[in-house]
């Protein structure tokens, strides 16, 4: 037990004190959870509770356009930001415009002077558009969709509330329930997004496809300063010097794999940190954890055993930290592409999610994602970290054998 | 002490054929020969880093096949590499083997003492080692090998690029090792003086054969031993052994 203490602490201050590590295992990945999670923002939260900025003014002076803007906030997907009204209606869309590009909205909402009056049926302009939409032309046809379908059905709401307070009298006499007539509209469809895996009622945001992609990515990067070490041990011939020191096999491998269980288990919590945390103060959204912590800490610790047995399986076969590292680096990066790093499994073709199941890495990704996503517990996590592990004692054989047979432990 | 009976060894082609040896308990055997000849593939059969083909080897009457273990904890290896951390310090290096060798507490802290003393390395011990120069990293790694306190201690090519004050320090280091401690050394190496210096026997191997073996003193006095100017030296009677064409590996 204390061999295992110092060749933690050994191992621990080799990683503190090689930068090409610390950038690698932590900055690297920091990062990439950061951009990704920015650049990526609104690509992704069209999905969900995601604002997309639109410019409005409203000329109307009745009390329907504020039920109506606030009704359309009560979305969660639209943030208006107002302008001040001009006193010449004409000079409205001129200014509007001027400010849209001025500030780079994509859209821009006229509410016009007639809106209440459209509403209630009653009064001048009564039988006018009562919006207008303005669209930077650069915005794809799709969100322009979800914009204006939204905006029809909120109008078509408070036009449908007005006209039930107009006929309230009738109504009991008719036999029809008022409150149930104007009860608060909510979507009779039910959504569920369906790929390979299976169905599914909510899409990852940026940062919850962000965080646990570029997590398992850089966990995988652990061949680099594992290879680094090994193979240093072995070229400067510590390696030798251990072995006759008759230290066991089992202490010699242990020695490699425990620290760098640890050190994945932070890369784990930092990133997290990093989601929950730091990417909202930057302006994204933040990463919502899931319930299961056994679950978490079951597929994390499934992720670091394969890609722990993996990295020392190439260190075990490369002679040279640089084929190590350039081995090691292809194989991530060919696991990360095919498995839904760089690209979210739910937009690839069929045959590609068909692919992406060969990559350890998408079987990590997945179970991160059942946990944060999909509110999954241990035994929806389960099957996937059962592949990693089997994965990982595969690796981690294959690895005893070429150093037995090299007579290296 | 150690009795080595027909030893072969080969890998592609072989390495060690029919080596037969005896070092005596607290000498210092010198083993000299060409690259190639064998010298570090011996003493990693006999620390138990490779296995043998054929042949006995016992320590202390101990069997090697057998008793490994009980001989590798009387043993230490020092290789020719420079077999430690160059991002630890050399305090963090002795602390981390000296923990392997199951050393703890109060022994350990005494053990690493003597060996930052013997390694002459109290002002550095704590700076990272890849800031050393190449004598302070070879006396780092000589004393590693110390930390156990080994009955035998095994060298190979112990000086290999170290400046003259360095070397000297480590030989006379290696005698003080081999004078107060009894400890008995096997030392491999191409500088004939250092040999000479140093050693109470002398083995020369030479493509996997022992060709000589004995008293440093008889072997000095050989008549063939005597160079052109008439002064007896060991790099003469090995050349004249060896012979003297290029023994490029590969």
């Amino acid at each position: 037990m204390i061999k295992i203490l110092y060749i933690l602490k050994k191992e621990f201050l080799l990683i503190i004190r090689d930068i090409h590590a610390i950038t690698v295992l932590f900055i690297m990945p920091a990062v990439f959870i950061m951009i990704m999670s920015l650049a990526m923002r609104d690509l992704f939260e069209l999905h969900g509770a995601v604002s997309i900025d639109v410019l409005a003014v409203n000329q109307d002076a009745g009390k329907k356009s504020e039920a109506f803007l606030k009704a359309m906030d009560a979305l969660r997907t639209f943030r208006f930001h107002l302008i001040e009204k001009e006193a010449a209606a004409d000079k409205v869309a001129d200014k509007i415009k001027e400010q849209m590009l001025a500030r780079d909205y994509k859209f821009a909402l006229i509410i016009k002077e007639n809106f209440s009056a459209f509403v209630e049926k009653n009064g001048k302009g009564k039988d006018e558009k009562p919006l207008e939409l303005l669209v930077n032309p650069a915005v794809n046809v799709q969100t322009q969709l979800v914009l204006k379908s939204a905006l029809d059905g909120k109008l078509a709401k408070l036009t449908w509330d007005a006209f039930i307070d107009r006929m309230g009298s009738l109504l009991p006499l008719a036999g029809i329930d008022r409150e149930k007539m104007t009860a608060a509209e909510e979507s009779l469809v039910e959504v569920h997004y369906v790929y390979k895996e299976g169905r599914y009622s909510k899409i990852p945001s940026a940062v919850q496809q962000s965080v646990p992609a570029w997590l398992v990515f850089s966990m995988f990067f652990i061949v680099i300063p594992i290879s680094n070490t090994f193979i240093s041990e072995r070229e400067q011939g510590t390696l030798m010097r251990l072995k006759s020191m008759n230290v066991s096999r089992f202490c010699l491998i242990m020695g490699k794999m425990a620290p760098y269980l640890l050190i994945n288990a932070i890369q784990v919590i930092i990133m997290i940190a990093m989601g929950v945390y730091i990417v909202p103060l930057c302006g994204g959204t933040a990463l919502t954890l899931g319930d299961s912590m056994g679950g978490l800490i079951l597929i994390a610790a499934s992720v670091s055993f394969s890609a722990i047995s993996m990295a020392l399986l190439i260190a075990s076969a490369a002679r040279t930290t640089e084929q190590a590292t350039t081995v090691g680096g292809v194989l991530n990066l060919i696991f990360g592409a095919l498995g839904g790093i760089m690209v979210p499994k739910f937009v690839m073709p069929g045959f590609m999610q068909d692919l992406a199941n060969m990559s350890p890495m998408s079987w990590g990704l997945e179970g991160f994602l059942d946990i944060f996503l999909r509110n999954g517990n241990v035994s929806d996590v389960l099957p996937k970290s059962l592949y990693l592990f089997i994965f990982g004692v595969v690796m981690l054989t294959l690895t005893v054998i070429l150093l037995r047979r090299r007579g290296e432990i | 002490m150690i009795e080595i009976n027909h030893l072969y060894k080969s890998y592609d082609k072989p390495v060690l054929k029919d080596v037969s040896l005896s070092v005596r308990r607290g000498s210092i055997l010198g083993l000299l020969g060409p690259n190639g000849a064998g010298k570090t593939t011996l003493i990693s059969i006999l620390t138990g880093v490779i296995r043998k083909e054929s042949g006995c080897i016992t320590v202390d009457g101990l069997d090697l096949d057998r008793e490994l273990k009980a001989i590798q904890l009387k043993c230490s290896y020092v290789p020719q590499a420079l077999a430690f951390y160059r991002l630890l310090t050399a305090f963090e290096n002795l602390e981390y083997f000296g923990a392997l060798w199951g050393l703890k507490g109060k022994k350990l802290k005494e053990r690493m003492e003597f060996c930052i003393d013997i390694g002459s390395m109290q002002r550095f011990a704590k700076k990272r080692v890849d800031k050393f120069s190449g004598g302070m990293k070879r006396r780092l790694n000589l004393a590693i090998g110390l930390l156990n306190d080994p009955e035998i201690l095994y060298l190979d090519e112990p000086t290999v690029g170290v400046d003259t004050q360095s070397r000297n320090y480590i030989l006379e280091t290696i005698r003080k090792i081999n004078r107060e401690r009894k400890t008995t050394i096997i030392y491999t190496s191409h500088y004939m003086d250092e040999i000479e210096q140093v050693s109470d026997d002398i083995a020369i191997i030479d493509e996997g054969k022992i060709i000589l073996h004995g008293d440093k003193q008889a072997i000095l006095t050989r008549d063939d031993a005597v160079n052109n100017f008439g002064h007896r030296t060991l790099e003469k009677l090995f050349l004249k052994l060896t012979d003297v064409r290029l023994r490029d590996e590969g």
